[in-house]
């Protein structure tokens, strides 16, 4: 029977308490639903930091105390903590690397090229960043999760991984219905899969959508073979007009899709080995 | 890192409706994008972005 693995992103860098209140803010609160979402099946949590107005950063501190948190309250907690690189559009390049040094969680997120970000700024992977940082992760043992917002981030992929910056088997992120990305539903899904099985032969894959895209690009996740990811820094609502209650909520839910359509949801170990990850 | 969807947001000149539309919906709804969901008239752009404190506000017009 195969195992698909759960992510949980409960909230990433934009939604506040505003959009939704039970998005965690505070490292207390975060530390309570990546606990919540682990008991709930969730293997992987992607963790972003909020400052102390809510907005992201990439504060080493908020990180460390966050994950300092989580093994003194909850020491049974096996979950596997990726860590954005990518939290504050005015973090530098230092700032953005320097608690992946410290903390050394098993993945890290690796955004894989430059975009526009809500038709407003840019979101911006300079190539001596993303070799740098690439570089990096392999040195401190942190597996890369490949953010692709479009095909040609992973066409950027496979140049870093043929330039060693990247290490082999790779796994991708498929951030489907963003903004300035491709679009979220099943045709452009194909075609994000048939481009990394094309380009990255061997590679693991998880894929989320956002907004009303999100439960298509759950289910065709899981009938494609892929992981799945959830969250609130994805989606605020639960259904259209119904805001999410907890990030519980839709960690249950995927859990739900995965065994009706006849998987199991993976636990962190078996997500270690799906993955490579050496515990 | 995400945001979540992109919307554009409008109002009613009709009947004073506030709504919104995801900016990835521009190829479903076509011409029709912008319309207000209850007399189908052309909304007023009045801003976009992600998840905007007063969201709730607008009614989402989806599929």
């Amino acid at each position: 029977m195969a195992k698909t693995i759960i992510t949980v992103a409960p909230n990433g860098a934009w939604p506040k308490k505003e959009n939704n209140p039970n998005v965690p803010i505070t490292p207390q609160e975060i530390v309570h639903d990546v606990y919540d979402c682990w008991q709930a099946g969730a293997a992987i949590a992607h963790l972003h930091m909020r400052d102390d107005q809510g907005f992201g950063t990439m504060s080493t501190d908020k990180f460390r105390e966050t994950v300092a948190l989580l093994r003194k309250q909850h020491p049974d907690c096996d979950i596997i903590l990726n860590l954005t690189t990518s939290g504050d559009l005015n973090a530098t390049d230092e700032t953005r690397m320097a608690h992946l040094e410290e903390i050394r969680p098993e993945m890290g997120s690796y955004d894989c090229g430059s975009m526009n970000w809500l038709n407003t700024s840019l979101f911006i992977n300079h190539p001596d960043f993303l070799e740098r940082l690439g570089k990096n992760m392999q040195a401190w043992g942190i597996k890369p999760e490949i953010e692709a917002f479009d095909p040609g981030m992973i066409a950027n992929a496979a140049y870093y991984l043929k330039k060693g910056v990247l290490k082999a088997p790779l796994h991708f992120q498929f951030c489907m219905g963003c903004a300035n990305g491709i679009p979220g539903n099943m045709k452009s899904l194909l075609f994000m899969k048939d481009t990394m099985d094309s380009l990255c032969p061997g590679s693991t894959w998880s894929c989320f959508g956002v907004g009303h895209s999100a439960m298509e690009m759950t289910y065709g996740a899981v009938a494609l073979g892929g992981h799945i990811r959830v969250g609130m820094e994805d989606n605020v609502m639960y259904a259209k007009g119904q805001l999410a209650e907890s990030n519980r909520q839709l960690v249950e839910r995927a859990a739900r899709v995965i065994r009706e359509y006849g998987n199991t949801v993976a636990t962190p170990d078996e997500a270690r080995e799906i993955l490579g990850l050496a515990r | 890192m995400t945001w979540g969807p992109m919307y554009m947001y409008y109002r009613c000149e009709a009947c004073g409706k506030r709504f919104k539309y995801a900016v990835d919906l521009i190829p479903v709804f076509g011409d029709r994008f912008g319309d207000c969901p209850a007399c189908h008239k052309p909304g007023v752009f009045v801003k976009d972005g992600a998840r905007t404190p007063d969201d709730a506000d607008y009614e989402e017009v989806d599929e």
